[in-house]
């Protein structure tokens, strides 16, 4: 049983921000109080038992308590790249991040396109008992782009979304079938905007930097038009879309117009399109090189702006992790990707909310309501019968991001060895303690 | 005054005085040249390492000559016979050099970034002997050489580079470091070889050839890869020719006597006639010439101390 007091308690669901009480028992929330202190009698009470013997109490003075945040970007490598990433260590990597659920793409070796792969997958999940693991399987067998993977097999296995991530669908027909079929599942189909003819052997955004750089462009319209093409392919189907990753101020504008058309589309964004952009890449700064690259200044304005009003709906990571020898080479010939969970939330954090550009309700909103929401998961809330999973937020905690502390086990992240501030101290997953004071909990 | 840097990797580090410097030393670097004994002794002892990942025989050739002639040991890393074939990395390239006390490295390689890179990962000295799309500065450099030589200084002067800009580092080390000097930079190709972004190198950026010929000082004609016509980056040669194919007519449009500069190796017919590539405007062997100079000056005030004063 816990009794976290004192605490800043967030809950944009149930429009709850103030200092208060949550109470818990079995892994669910019991009681959430704001605005009045608890005495003992009454946290018993709630509780059902005795005495405070057997309560657990925290103090959160001066922490925000947020209920878990969902990441529904993340790619954990396994099976088949396990020197990259694992479940098991991206599940910790997830939790110490300030995640108590995770999205799991597809784009594993293999594939994850048959039901025994996705089962394998939330195994692994359930084994590393940390972050909730939920598998995404792939749109397309081998995600080659041409025939539809077993979807309602997949989703009974327990895959809670589609996607091709890591490679866009090239075929409209395949596109337009995979939204049409995948109604039977009723999970969104997350799409990895990306024409690849006009990416080309594209490696950052095009404009002022990557010409000076000499290195190949890759213009804002090989994600827009792709956008533009599944929101129209959502519009004629009904079905269910999401878009991963976007980057560019064309995308947003086409969200927006396909959203007051009504159609089924909710949109992430990633936080290092937030906080970089083209000018802030260096000719050897492979930690940078990322798919959709870093965008414009003028893009990232607009992506914060779609970002507060409502027509970016969430976070994600796209935690990509990657081998320093992938990463140790000429930028052209360095993997895309950028290691995200355990630096993400932080980051938004300290250049973001620290700053009042992005409130701190809106921040839960976006990485925690929405994202459950639209993916049909448990949490993402503090209500009362929700699962206990739950993040006690230090905004006064700064750290020096390493490699010997992070639990991920690629550390290609721009901010390694770079101090942030704000950070989660203590991590709850079904009411069971999983981080504190930074450390995941073996 | 002194040489500063460690590293040649591009124009964008060099000041205006610095590019002078090596002009200045690249100089009595000539003068040896034309001697009958070309051989001095000052980089005696010294180690000299060209690692040319990409096809290139003039640069590779110039840099061991230079070497050579002021007495460096200059080892070819020949990528075909080396452990490169095998898969090892450019990394770990890095290291084996590292292992050897190489006092210098010569790279060229396909890839934007490989000689910083293995500038950021070597003790050793790297010059960059270009690096795919990005820079190609002693090229730049012999190029403002063999300028200075024919027009005196470069500023106001103007100059008009044309051809395919987009994937060219001769274009972008040259735009750069011609800024710098205060001469007037016009970059000239069809749109899908010229990026507009390119007018943020700080030059002038046009698809009209003969508009921007009147009053040139110097026209610089570009290598086509003609494998970029495969791509759809131009749709013919017959067109490309026409359109900016550097004619002795066409040249007339200056209006002044113009030196025809061309970084090598020249596809004829194509970006110039041939009349006019062997014509007397044409300074393109005395560029190969220069090359050598410029590269010596390089080597020795990179290796030898910093100073030229030793040969004046």
């Amino acid at each position: 049983m816990l009794w976290i007091k004192n605490a800043h308690l967030i809950d944009p669901a149930n429009r709850i921000t103030g200092r208060g009480s949550l109470l818990a028992r079995e892994g669910r929330i019991v009681k959430v109080v704001v605005g009045e202190e608890l005495s003992p009698a009454a946290v018993t009470a709630f509780l059902g038992c005795a005495g405070l013997g057997e309560v657990t109490v925290v103090d959160g003075s001066g922490k925000y308590l947020f209920p878990g945040l969902i990441d529904v970007h993340a790619h954990l490598r396994e099976p088949g790249e396990e020197e990259k990433e694992e479940v098991r260590s991206g599940a910790r990597a997830a939790v110490r991040g300030g995640f108590t659920s995770v999205l799991a793409m597809a784009n594993t070796r293999p594939v994850i396109d048959t039901r025994a792969l996705v089962e394998y997958v939330r195994l692994q999940g359930e084994r590393a008992g940390k972050a909730r693991v939920y598998p995404v399987a792939a749109v397309t067998k081998g995600m080659d782009g041409r025939e539809l993977t077993e979807m309602a097999d997949l989703k009974a296995g327990g895959a809670v979304a589609f996607s091709d991530d890591g490679k866009g669908i090239q075929s409209a027909e395949v596109m337009r079938l995979a939204l049409e079929y995948a109604k039977l599942t009723g999970c969104p189909v997350i799409s990895h905007c990306e024409d690849e003819n006009l990416a080309g052997a594209g490696v950052m955004r095009k404009g002022e930097t990557s010409v000076r750089l000499g290195l190949r462009g890759i213009p804002a319209s090989a994600e827009s038009v792709m956008v533009a093409r599944d929101a129209l392919l959502a519009k004629e189907t009904g079905g269910r879309l999401h878009l991963a990753h976007v980057s560019t101020k064309e995308s947003l504008r086409l969200i927006r117009t396909a959203k007051a058309a009504g159609v089924d589309l909710t949109a992430e964004v990633n936080p290092h399109h937030l906080l970089f952009t083209d000018e802030d890449v260096p000719l050897t700064g492979t930690c940078y090189k990322v798919n959709p690259p870093l965008p414009s200044r003028e893009d990232q304005a607009a992506l914060l702006e779609g970002l507060l009003d409502g027509a970016i709906d969430m976070l994600a990571t796209d935690h990509a992790p990657h081998t320093w020898e992938e990463k140790a080479k000429p930028f052209a010939e360095a993997s895309f990707g950028i290691n995200g969970l355990e630096t993400a939330l932080a980051a938004v954090w300290q250049e973001l909310v620290a700053k009042g550009k992005l409130t701190p309700e809106k921040l839960v909103e976006l990485w925690a309501v929405n994202p459950a929401r639209r993916f049909g998961l448990p949490g993402g809330t503090l209500a009362e019968g929700a699962p206990a999973d739950l993040v006690l937020f230090d905004p006064a905690w700064r750290e020096v991001v390493t490699a010997e502390t992070m639990e991920s086990k690629s550390h290609n992240t721009p901010f390694l060895g770079r101090e942030l501030q704000g950070f989660p101290v203590m991590v709850w997953v079904g009411g069971q303690l999983v981080m504190k004071d930074r450390k995941v909990l073996s | 005054m002194e040489w500063r840097h460690r590293h040649l990797l591009g124009m964008a580090d060099l000041t205006a005085a610095e590019i002078k410097f090596v002009l200045e030393t690249a100089g009595p670097m000539k003068e040896l040249l034309r001697r009958p004994v070309k051989k001095e002794a000052v980089l005696r002892g010294k180690t000299i390492a060209l690692m040319f990942y990409e096809n290139s025989t003039r640069t590779r050739t110039s840099f061991e000559t230079a070497g050579k002639i002021l007495g460096a040991d200059v080892t070819n890393f020949s990528v075909a016979q080396s452990s490169v074939n095998k898969g090892e990395s450019l990394y770990d390239t890095a290291k084996t050099l590292q292992a050897m006390a190489i006092d210098l490295v010569v790279i060229r390689h396909a890839s934007s970034g490989a000689a910083a890179f293995l500038a950021r990962e070597l003790k050793a000295a790297v010059i960059n002997g270009g690096d795919g799309e990005h820079a190609h500065p002693t090229q730049a450099l012999l190029d403002f050489f063999t300028l200075k030589e024919k027009l005196g200084s470069l500023t106001g002067r103007k100059i008009v580079i044309v051809g395919d800009i987009l994937h060219s580092r001769v274009a972008r080390s040259n735009a750069l470091g011609l800024k710098k000097l205060g001469a007037e930079v016009v970059l000239v190709g069809p749109p899908t070889l010229l990026p507009p972004e390119m007018g943020s190198l700080g030059v002038k950026i046009s698809y009209d050839l003969d508009r921007e010929l009147p009053g040139a000082d110097a026209v610089m004609a570009l290598r086509l890869q003609l494998e970029r016509q495969a791509r759809g980056l131009f749709p013919s040669v017959r067109e490309y020719h026409r359109l900016y194919g550097l004619t002795k007519e066409r040249l007339g449009k200056t209006g002044k006597e113009t030196i025809v500069l061309h970084p090598g190796p020249i596809n004829r017919g194509v970006e110039i006639a041939s009349d006019l590539a062997d014509s007397a405007c044409s300074v393109i062997e005395e560029q190969v010439t220069n090359g050598v100079a410029v590269r010596m000056a390089l080597l020795y005030l990179m290796l030898g101390g910093g100073r030229n004063l030793a040969l004046d």
